[in-house]
């Protein structure tokens, strides 16, 4: 069930989302699109289904806390897990994610191994694994 | 032959000029900053100007990471595709030899085992290449933090310009500064360039890790 599931890659550099979206596929998630910042990531989580967000934060336009904020304020999408994928490392903002309601956070540079981790750990907390 | 060498009285007399000259231009720069409330910016570009530098050095090192470690993993990939090239040349000519001792002698097993080995190998490297052009998006951002304090810098340079300005001066100055007035200032702090001593920002994802586990999460 797991690697049917769908995933959002947002960042506002195309290579890290290829990076991102590849190590997904490495770990068997196949289904993944992407989105260059917060409004086009949320006008496709609106107009499609995924069970998956991974959203950078330093974007323009809409970064990834108000993008987390927006998911979460909307009934149809709160349910969606956002995994903080960012180059973000200090502690008031890993605390405004969890806080926001992020279900886990990564700081760049990152190994296969942690993205790995995080997206299974937080697959088996909603019981999606 | 006429002599550069100027007289005492004239030597006296340039410096003495030179000298109230740059009096004036400092005490019209002075007054300029003080008239615009720049003087607390200049201080602040004093203080932004070292964390630009260490932001290129962030940059430049980023990137030689990046390159040393793409070589390195090419150079491991090329000896292993070296080694099973070779490999697949001489259990050929083994089976071309006698195929049935090749196969009974174990030959073409560990050969294969060999070649399953490096293919996993190789897929590390792969992906160690891929992961390696993360420094893109961390020396983008980097990158964009001193393209805003350069811009910054100008945007206050242009209108010191054109506070100090004669009155007949060109137009196009302040044309010039009302198209370089509104450069965007991010709120958000990028990567964390020095991050060792400084108790407001992890310096990996073990920290960040034990953060949200005090937090409860």
């Amino acid at each position: 069930m797991a690697n049917e599931l769908r995933f959002l890659v947002v960042d506002d550099f195309s290579t890290m989302r290829r990076i991102v979206r590849n190590l997904l596929k490495e770990s068997g998630f196949t289904e993944a699109d992407e989105a260059e910042d917060g409004v086009v990531a949320l006008q496709k989580l609106r107009n499609s289904n995924f069970d998956f967000v991974v959203s950078d934060i330093n974007m323009p336009n809409m970064n990834g806390f108000q993008l987390l904020s927006e998911i979460k304020k909307d009934e149809k999408l709160k349910h969606i897990p956002v995994l903080m994928v960012t180059a973000e490392a200090r502690k008031e903002d890993i605390v405004m994610a969890a806080q926001q309601g992020a279900a886990g956070y990564i700081v760049k540079p990152f190994t296969k191994a942690t993205l790995e981790d995080k997206v299974n750990l937080i697959l088996t907390k909603m019981g999606l694994k | 032959m006429h002599s550069e060498k100027s007289t005492p009285t004239a030597s006296a007399a340039v410096p003495a000029d030179i000298h109230q000259s740059i009096g004036m231009l400092t005490r019209q720069l002075h007054d300029s900053l003080n008239g615009l409330g720049l003087t607390d910016k200049v201080r602040g570009w004093a203080g932004e100007l070292p964390d630009a530098k260490s932001r290129l050095s962030y940059i430049a090192k980023l990137t030689g990471e990046a390159a040393e470690k793409v070589l390195n993993r090419v150079d491991q990939a090329k000896s292993q595709q070296d080694h099973i090239a070779a490999e697949t040349r001489r259990i050929s000519a083994l089976i071309v030899k006698d195929p049935v001792a090749a196969v009974a002698k174990g030959h073409v097993m560990n050969f294969l085992t060999d070649v399953e080995a490096s293919t996993k190998q190789t897929d590390d490297h792969l992906t160690e290449i891929m992961m390696a052009q993360d420094f893109h998006d961390l020396t983008g951002q980097v990158i964009a933090k001193v393209v805003n304090l350069a811009a910054n810098i100008e945007t206050q340079l242009i209108q010191l310009l054109i506070q100090t300005a004669p009155a007949d001066a060109p137009v196009k100055v302040a044309a010039a500064a009302t198209a370089t007035t509104s450069a965007p200032t991010p709120s958000l702090s990028g990567p964390a360039v020095n991050p060792e001593g400084n108790p407001d920002v992890v310096t990996g994802q073990s920290e960040v890790d034990d953060l949200l586990a005090s937090l409860g999460f």
